[in-house]
C-alpha cells in the first residue's frame, strides 16, 4: 500500500481542546497509508466570522488555502466547518475571477498568492472514498462487535448539497458502512438524525443552543443505542463535554457515551486505548469498554 | 407607488435591497424573487421551533426591500446554520445566506455584536484562532495540557503583525 499525504488543517476547536479528535486521527490514520502533515502559518478558516463580515470569511479561507498549495498538497480538515468554509471559498473564487484578484491583493502582506487548486477532504470521505472500506476491513484487527451505535453527522458535513459535501444531505450512510466494517452494529435511521446539535448558538445563545443538544440527545436515549458516534469537534464538544449541563435543560439524566470515529476506528485497527483520548471524553464511555470506570 | 409595511410604516429600500441581492449572486446563483411563500424553510428550521425564527419572512422582508426592518431585528442572530432551508427550497433561495448578509449589513451599519463575536474576533486577531489553548479535565477530574498529551506545538500566523494589518483593512472596507 503506497502512502497518500495530506496536510492537516486543524482548525480552531480541535487543537486548543478537542484533543481525543487530534490525538486518535494521528494514531490511526497512518495505519491507513495516509501520511500528516504539520504545516506552519496556519489561522482560523473565518466561519464564526461569517456572521460578522464575509470578506472576512473568504480572506482567512483563501490565506490557509494558499499556504497548502504553496507546498502542493491536499488538505485534510476533520472539522466540517472548516471543511465548508474552505469549500465554499474555493468555490467562490474559481467562480469569480475579479473577487480572487481582490483576495490576492490582501494575500500579498503575507507574501501569499492563491489560484484555487488546494484539494480538500473530511475525515468521512477520506475513509469512506479515498482509503475505501475494502483496505480498512483488511487492518481490522479488533472488531467492535456488539456495539449498537447511532451516528450524528451535524449539519456541515452533509448541507448544502448543491455546494458538494462529504455525505448525502437526506440520507447519509457512510459513516454507518465504515462502522460496520469495523465490525460494529449501526441503527441506521433514526427520526433526529439530520438535527443540529445546537452549537453555532454557542456565541449568543448558550442556553438555547445547550437546549437543542439536550433534545437531541435525550431522543437518542429513548431509542437505546448503547453510543453515538460523531465527526465534528463542535457537534462534541456539545453532545460529549456538555452533556450533563443539556440534560439539564429538558430534565432528564443523559448517560450516553460519545465517541469520535477516528477513536474507534483506532480501537478497531488495534492502537492501544491509551493513545486514542479515551480519558478527554466527559460522557460515559467505560459503557463501551473503552476505558475503566473512572 | 410602492408598498408601506402597515405596522412600522416602513418604506422600501432599493439600493440595500440590491446590494444584499448582489452579495447573495456572489454566492449562489438564486435570488429571492423566487421565493413563492411556501414556509418549507420554517418547517424545516432549527431555530423555529426554539426561537421563532421564520425564515419565510425573512425572504419576504428581502422581496419588499424592508432592509432596516431585516437589519435591526434581533432574530437574524438566531439562525443555527444548520442549512435545512437552504437544501429544501423548492426555488433554491437560501434564507440563511439572507441571514448572513443582514447580520454582515447590521455590524457595518454599527450595531454592537452579540454575546462572544467581539471576543471571538478579538482572539483570532491576537492569536490567528477563536480561542487560546485550553487546558482541559480528563474523567477522573485530571487536568491535561496539550503538550502533556504529546500532541505537536500549535500552528499559528507567522507574522501576526502583518495578519493583523490585513484583517484590520478588511474591517475597514465595505463587504
Amino acid at each position: 500500500m503506497s502512502s497518500q499525504r495530506y496536510a492537516l488543517f486543524p482548525g480552531c476547536l480541535m487543537p486548543t481542546e478537542q484533543y481525543a479528535y487530534e490525538l486518535s486521527l494521528r494514531a490511526s490514520l497512518p495505519l491507513l497509508g495516509i501520511d500528516l502533515v504539520d504545516l506552519p502559518g496556519l489561522s482560523c478558516c473565518g466561519e464564526p466570522m461569517k456572521s460578522v463580515n464575509q470578506t472576512l470569511t473568504l480572506y482567512l479561507s483563501a490565506r490557509n488555502l494558499a499556504l497548502a498549495e504553496q507546498q502542493g498538497l491536499p488538505f485534510y480538515v476533520p472539522c466540517p466547518q472548516c471543511h465548508l468554509s474552505l469549500h465554499e471559498t474555493n468555490l467562490i473564487l474559481q467562480k469569480n475571477p475579479a473577487m480572487l484578484e481582490r483576495i490576492n491583493e490582501m494575500l500579498k502582506a503575507e507574501g501569499l498568492h492563491y489560484t484555487g487548486t488546494t484539494r480538500l477532504v473530511h475525515t468521512i470521505d477520506l475513509l469512506y472514498d479515498t482509503i475505501g472500506l475494502d483496505i480498512i476491513k483488511k487492518h481490522v484487527t479488533n472488531p467492535l462487535t456488539g456495539m449498537k451505535l447511532v451516528v450524528h453527522y451535524g449539519c456541515h458535513a452533509i448541507r448544502p448539497k448543491e455546494l458538494g459535501r462529504p455525505d448525502d444531505s437526506e440520507n447519509p450512510q457512510k459513516v454507518e458502512a465504515i462502522l460496520k466494517t469495523l465490525g460494529a452494529e449501526p441503527i441506521t435511521h433514526y427520526p433526529q438524525k439530520l438535527d443540529c446539535c445546537g452549537a453555532p448558538l454557542l456565541p449568543n445563545k448558550p442556553e438555547t443552543a445547550l437546549a437543542k443538544t439536550g433534545q437531541k440527545l435525550q431522543a437518542i436515549q429513548e431509542l437505546g443505542a448503547s453510543g453515538v458516534v460523531d465527526v465534528c469537534p463542535w457537534c462534541h464538544k456539545m453532545l460529549d463535554s456538555r452533556q450533563t449541563k443539556a440534560g439539564e435543560t429538558v430534565a432528564a439524566k443523559l448517560d450516553l457515551p460519545i465517541v469520535y470515529l477516528t477513536q474507534l476506528l483506532g480501537v478497531a485497527l488495534g492502537v492501544d486505548k491509551e493513545k486514542l483520548g479515551f480519558t478527554l471524553n466527559l460522557s460515559p464511555v467505560h459503557k463501551l469498554g473503552l476505558r475503566s470506570q473512572p | 407607488m410602492t408598498i408601506t409595511d402597515l405596522t412600522s410604516m416602513g418604506e422600501p429600500q432599493a439600493d440595500a435591497r440590491a446590494e444584499i441581492n448582489d452579495r447573495l449572486k456572489r454566492l449562489q446563483d438564486h435570488a429571492s424573487d423566487y421565493c413563492y411563500q411556501c414556509a418549507k424553510c420554517t418547517s424545516g428550521c432549527e431555530a423555529h421551533k426554539l426561537l421563532e425564527l421564520e425564515p419565510h419572512k425573512i425572504v419576504a422582508l428581502l422581496k419588499r426591500g424592508l432592509i432596516t426592518e431585516l437589519v435591526n431585528s434581533d432574530v437574524i442572530w438566531t439562525c443555527m446554520t444548520c442549512m435545512k432551508c437552504r437544501e429544501r427550497c423548492p426555488q433554491q433561495v437560501a434564507p440563511i445566506e439572507i441571514l448572513f448578509a443582514a447580520k454582515n449589513l447590521a455590524v457595518q451599519s454599527g450595531k454592537e455584536l452579540p454575546g462572544k463575536y467581539t471576543a471571538m474576533l478579538q482572539s483570532i486577531l491576537g492569536t490567528g484562532l477563536l480561542q487560546e489553548v485550553q487546558t482541559v479535565t480528563t474523567a477522573a477530574n485530571a487536568t491535561m495540557t496539550r503538550d502533556q498529551l504529546g500532541l505537536p506545538p500549535l500552528s499559528v500566523p507567522s507574522d501576526v503583525a502583518k495578519f493583523q494589518a490585513s484583517i484590520m483593512a478588511i474591517a475597514m472596507q465595505k463587504p
